[in-house]
């Protein structure tokens, strides 16, 4: 994982009129496409405050706007040094879009901007309430298995199976909309300045619990699935 | 800087396009038979020049083991990738290849990019023939679903070919982008492209901008062995049970029998497009011999290729996150879906009727074309974007792969990666990259290993940033960084299935004497051909009774130029048959206006001044 970002990129001294430019993209003396800073924030990138909710049309136009100045397509004919900044920074301008696009990859992303992104406990071992419900599921896999192997009665099983499935789809929503609630919580927030830094902190923690948990849950999701299709 | 050319290397057939500057459209090179289509066959002389397009497909029948066919199935693979296709292609691989396939053409060895460059050298030929000027630079198009050692071998192909490969495109988007200008379409495309090896569908959102319109892929997705050739080769298989292998034998040799029927079922399949039945005729087996084929029975021998080509559709559109009917517009691409049941297949899945007003053996091409042309001059109003096919992974502990960029991210595309050893004064950290979407690396495809030099120091210490950037061509670069000192570092890649730069560099210099060779053959045909004709004109105007009319010397001189030219015409010195051409033009002129004034007067004769 990248180190914590820093809020703003320093300005840089462009490589083609030696200049001080502040721009993300663009030098703001010559126009020419400038080194790209060590560590890109994407919501800088997209002009855009660090919000969780995002108008999606926006994002895509800005997307857009700025593919057509970035990618190297555009600069076929250009100087090497030109080509190879282009290349960089349109392949950015990807990721973040890609990034941000993506309710969940956004989350994740403010976490990891925030210094607030943890993987660990919670994403390969079951949460401790989930144990039990985890233990009985992983006991119809197993018993699914062994009957497939012995050619044995599946449709009793599948249909339990089934069952357990939607159940832990279920809490999977219920992981979805405490994250989109953290979401409007953060962003409240963010329009009341002053707020204890500590709440936007234990916010964050939160959220990053909700994300663990959400891999784990999708993770056993797509096992059950993948061995009922199976 | 010499013209731009783009160029559709495809599997059965290969063409080059340019964007008319006057009308801004783009339009096919045609070749010395007046045809676009260049056959992707290559055939290697007995004297050592090498063949290539209709003549060498001609060949197929008669020199068999000197030709080659359909050698896009082989860019960028294996020996042990292959062994499949020899069942059903007579592919004669070289026992001794190692990463990199050599085939057998007649008695010399050469890879699969080197066979390629031959059909590029040709199509550049017809280019700089059509313009008169050099043509040193290209877009070449590829499969969408090529994986990275398929695009870097046509990338090589095109360097051997000495041209400056700009862009790598993938078929489907260039065929968008040739029917977004044709129909001036906006909104969700879906792009259906089945050739004669590849199959690729491709959905694509075509927006306008203030700036311009944009392509852009939402997702794609094929099978880089799957065409027209499959449908050939169980058509053959049948033809054999039907007729039975004794029947055949006696009339031809095996590889030529091989290739004759073939060739009979090819051109039986291509009737049934438009016919509800046909002949397969195997020539050198006799008018007697013909066997009836329905379309019916053509279709039950297509369907499992076309019903293979449906899963990959339903999975791209899942991808774009689309369904069917939320589809605005279908193209077709590529000859085999000229086949009635394709058309059929497609339009019932989508729900509407497929776009077929461009000649789908051209538009690929078209595209190409048009894209050449935005890199060449910046100044078309019209922007790609395209997407990795197979995601990108890192082999982890235990063989697993770590997903690093996934499928149908927009390109270029980059991610990072933070490398430390494992033991005190390591020196190198092991990286294999892969492409794919298995779980587990050893069922993804390996597209390199490379090591990683470390400074010695403890255990844990070091810290490497490794960026992974798939170009806007879909081929990865690699670059390093030491975090600690902040020093780049360049990483020495070994492709899995590709040629060195040395190999490539090596495979230039000989093609370039190649195609030396091939200049001055050409060069010897078309004088000979010139020779000729002078020469009959000359014996019809010497018969004429304007011949008597001319004086002793004259006509000795006209019969030793034509003795003279007969001579040389008989030899290999291109430069001394033109010459002798201008001399003997030249012993004529007086003849020609002799004959002129003869026929002006006759004309004349009887007729009144109005009349003339």
């Amino acid at each position: 994982m990248a180190e914590p970002h820093i809020l703003n990129n320093p300005p840089l001294v462009c490589w083609s009129c030696h200049e001080r430019s502040l721009g993300t993209h663009f030098c703001s003396s010559c126009g020419k496409l400038v080194q790209l800073a060590p560590h890109i924030d994407y919501f800088a990138m997209f002009e855009m405050p660090r919000k969780l909710w995002v108008e999606t049309d926006a994002l895509e136009r800005k997307f857009l706007q700025l593919s057509w100045k970035l990618h190297p397509d555009k600069y076929a004919s250009a100087t090497e040094q030109e080509r190879e900044l282009s290349l960089r920074h349109s392949s950015e301008l990807n990721d973040a879009y890609r990034t941000l696009r993506d309710p969940v990859a956004r989350v994740e992303y403010l976490l990891s901007l925030e210094g607030m992104r943890k993987e660990g406990e919670t994403k390969q071992q079951a949460p401790a309430e989930l144990l039990e419900e985890v233990f009985e599921l992983n006991e119809s896999l197993d018993e699914l298995r062994e009957a497939r192997e012995a050619a044995g009665d599946l449709a009793g099983l599948k249909a339990r199976l089934a069952a357990a499935e939607e159940n832990f789809q279920g809490k999977l929503g219920a992981v979805d909309a405490a994250l989109q609630s953290g979401a409007r919580e953060w962003d409240a927030a963010l329009d009341e300045p002053g707020g204890a830094p500590d709440a936007r902190k234990k916010l964050l923690e939160r959220m990053n619990e909700l994300l663990n948990r959400r891999a784990y849950l999708r993770n056993l999701v797509l096992n059950v699935a993948k061995e009922l299709a199976a | 800087m010499g013209r731009i050319v783009g160029i559709d290397l495809g599997t059965t057939n290969s063409l080059v396009a340019y964007v008319d500057a006057a009308t801004g459209r783009p339009r096919c090179i045609p070749g010395p038979y007046g045809s676009a289509l260049c056959p992707s066959v290559v055939s290697l002389d007995a004297d050592g020049s090498v063949i290539v397009g209709e003549p060498a497909r001609r060949r197929l029948l008669t020199q068999p083991e000197r030709t080659i066919y359909s050698v896009k199935r082989l860019m960028g693979r294996g020996p042990a990738d292959v062994r499949d296709e020899l069942k059903l292609f007579p592919f004669r691989i070289d026992a001794a290849s190692q990463s990199v396939i050599r085939v057998r053409l007649g008695d010399k060895l050469f890879s699969p990019p080197e066979i390629s460059a031959f059909i590029l050298r040709e199509l550049r030929n017809w280019a700089e023939a059509h313009f008169g000027e050099t043509v040193d630079r290209a877009v070449i198009t590829v499969p969408a679903y090529f994986n990275d050692a398929q695009r870097q071998a046509t990338k090589d192909a095109g360097r051997i070919a000495g041209l400056e490969v700009l862009r790598l495109v993938n078929e489907p988007t260039a065929a968008a982008l040739a029917y977004g200008l044709h129909q001036q379409q906006r909104g969700k495309v879906a792009v259906y492209d089945l050739g004669g090896g590849t199959f690729d569908i491709s959905v694509l959102k075509l927006i306008s901008t203030t700036e311009g319109d944009i392509y852009q892929v939402l997702a794609t997705n094929g099978d880089t062995h799957l065409g027209g050739d499959d449908i050939d080769n169980e058509l053959i298989a049948r033809e054999w049970t039907k007729r039975g292998r004794a029947a055949i034998a006696g009339v031809l040799g095996d590889a030529e029998r091989s290739q004759a029927v073939r060739a009979a079922v090819i051109q039986a399949k291509h009737a049934l497009s438009v016919a509800q039945d046909a002949m397969i005729q195997v020539a050198g087996m006799g008018a007697e011999s013909s066997v009836r084929i329905t379309r019916a029975e053509l279709e039950e021998v297509a369907r499992p290729v076309v019903e293979r080509t449906m899963k990959p559709v339903r999975q791209a559109l899942a991808d774009a996150q689309l369904k069917p009917e939320e589809i605005e517009e279908v193209v077709l691409v590529g000859g085999t879906t000229r086949t009635p049941l394709v058309r059929e297949t497609v339009e019932k899945y989508f729900g509407r009727k497929p776009h077929i007003e461009l000649n789908p053996d051209e538009v690929v091409a078209l595209g190409a074309a048009l894209q050449a042309d935005i890199l060449s001059n910046g100044t078309q109003n019209m922007l790609l974007l395209d997407v990795a096919p197979l995601s990108l992974g890192i082999e982890t502990y235990g063989g697993a792969v770590a997903k690093i960029i996934p499928r149908n991210s927009t390109i270029p595309a980059s991610a990072q990666e933070l490398y430390t050893t494992g033991v005190d004064n390591q020196t190198g950290i092991e990286i294999h990259v892969v492409q794919g979407e298995r779980e587990l690396a050893r069922d993804c495809r390996s597209l390199a290993r490379f090591t990683l030099g470390v400074p010695p120091a403890p255990a844990g210490l070091p810290r490497i940033e490794v960026k992974f950037l798939i170009d806007a061509n879909g081929i990865l670069q690699v670059a390093a960084k030491d975090v600690r000192t902040g020093e780049e570092r360049s990483i020495e890649v070994q492709p899995s299935y590709g040629l060195d730069d040395a190999e490539v560099e090596r495979m230039l210099e000989e093609s370039i004497e190649y195609a030396e060779q091939d200049f001055a053959e050409r060069q010897l045909v078309e004088a000979r051909t010139e020779a000729e004709s002078i020469l009959v004109a000359t014996a019809k105007a010497l018969a004429t009774e304007a011949a008597a009319r001319i004086s002793g010397e004259e006509r000795a001189a006209i019969d030793a130029s034509v003795a003279a030219l007969k001579e040389s015409a008989a030899g290999t010195d291109y430069k001394l048959v033109r010459v002798r051409i201008d001399v003997l033009n030249q012993a004529t002129t007086h003849l020609a206006e002799v004959m002129m004034n003869s026929a002006i007067s006759t004309a004349l004769e009887g007729r009144n001044l109005a009349e003339v």
